[in-house]
């Protein structure tokens, strides 16, 4: 039979070998790279779909919720799109000098237009239910923009039929994906006002706080005093339980040039992102300003830090990305009495008696009171 | 049994609400109601009267 395949004048070559390996290979050769843009593009389309879908869920879920709150029959749809489509303009770069006030200023005029406006749309909604419309909001719009990014390189992509462009957005599409699911358990927590993750630093020292009188420091920022072996402590958190994240910078920079109180060592508490293999709920101690977020917080208390030569410690709760924005894991929680004890040694290792500690816990305080 | 199949038991995520009780350190687990928030004032301990509060609020894994 395959005697009868042969092709004369090819000598141990069969056709069947022609139409097994030559063929392929030849295609391959001159197409393979053709071919993987086509496998790669239909992954990417089906990631585009999940996302999609996400953003429009998002989108059901904050109106449905902002619905609740305001009780209103009327067709929220168009403000919530509106909402979702807003941007901020960063301050030109060029020169550098200067750029964490700008910063800061068009942060600060986001948030207040943003706050007014949720004020205006839901005038019955309390402070813990604006915070908590706005958290949302923000989650929903950063879905709808990761979906509007991936899609616009999508189509840029398969429009050039450019392999670079397409390749890199396949290779970064698990971890949108993963920050995309991350997202949509966050708007669950907020939505119920649950404690997420990223609030442990706001726990620990919220712990500290109770039964002691608070004061409003900064926007949104409580403080307590208290006092440990003959240290004063200074305990700052942003202000729960609705979500808000506060000024622990301007917090502890006002403390010290406007109240008059001299700090001699800054204790800072904050989840941290987790490497692949570190278990959720590890607790690490190190130095320097434990804050994330864009940076302009961190800056003012590093500035503030260096001009008064005030020694600055971290103590890190490790998780997920996953972990830090959805509701709070019972493996984070239980940290709490564990990181109390750590910052106690800290102070008394840290500090001489008599001298005054601030003692700052960083993160959103949804459902997380003081 | 699950690891011998090679089937995966499905789980989904619980939020539970810890109150403790400040007189007799009676710790009560519960699931999550809307108004909960950490370190609220909590009911009556149902063991020795005293004041409860709510000092962790938390998810869990729990095996459908």
């Amino acid at each position: 039979m395959l005697e009868s395949l042969q092709i004369p004048g090819l000598g141990d070559s069969s056709l069947l070998g022609l139409l097994i390996f030559w063929i392929p290979f030849i295609i391959i050769m001159l197409y393979g790279q053709r071919i993987q843009m086509y496998i790669s593009l239909g992954e990417i389309s089906r990631s585009l779909n999940k996302l999609k879908l996400m953003k429009e869920k998002s989108r059901e879920e904050v109106i449905d919720f902002v619905s609740k709150i305001s009780q209103s029959k009327e067709n929220l749809s168009e403000k919530i799109d509106q909402f979702l489509e807003y941007f901020t303009i960063q301050p030109v770069n060029l020169d550098p000098a200067g750029i964490v006030k700008k910063i800061e200023h068009i942060v600060n005029v986001k948030d207040d237009r943003m706050r007014a406006e949720i004020k205006q749309l839901v005038s019955s909604a309390t402070d813990v239910q604006t915070s908590n419309i706005e958290n949302v909001i923000e989650v929903a719009s950063a879905l709808n923009y990761y979906y509007k990014a991936v899609r616009h390189f999508y189509l840029l992509g398969k429009k050039t039929m450019s392999y670079i462009w397409i390749v890199q957005l396949q290779m970064i599409l698990p971890t949108i994906l993963e920050e995309s699911n991350a997202l949509m358990k966050a708007i669950s927590a907020f939505k119920q006002s649950q404690p997420i993750g990223d609030g442990i630093g706001a726990m620990v020292v919220g712990k500290m706080m109770i039964g002691k009188e608070k004061k409003t420091v900064a926007k949104e920022t409580a403080m307590s005093e208290s006092e440990y072996k003959g240290r004063g402590l200074y305990l700052i958190k942003a202000e729960g339980p609705g979500g808000n994240v506060g000024q622990p910078g301007n917090a502890i920079a006002r403390m010290i040039d406007e109240m008059g109180i001299k700090i001699d060592v800054i204790i800072m508490i904050d989840a941290a992102l987790k490497l692949e293999g570190e278990k959720t709920g590890e607790i690490a101690e190190g130095v320097g300003a434990a804050i994330g977020g864009i940076g302009v917080e961190r800056f003012k208390i590093e500035e503030v830090a260096s001009k008064y030569n005030i020694p600055l410690y971290a103590i890190v709760i490790k998780q997920s990305i996953i972990d830090a924005v959805s509701a709070m894991k019972k493996e984070i929680a239980e940290t709490t009495d564990k990181v109390i004890e750590i910052v106690k040694r800290a102070v008394e290792e840290k500090a001489k008696e008599g001298d005054k500690v601030a003692v700052v816990g960083v993160g959103n305080s949804v459902g997380i009171s003081q | 049994m699950s690891a011998i199949t090679g089937m995966k038991k499905s789980s989904k995520s619980v939020v539970y609400t810890i109150e403790e009780c400040a007189s007799c350190g009676l710790k009560t687990k519960r699931d999550f109601q809307s108004g909960d928030y950490v370190y609220k004032e909590g009911g009556g301990c149902t063991k020795c009267k005293g004041k409860t509060m709510i000092n962790m609020i938390y998810s869990e894994k729990v095996e459908k």
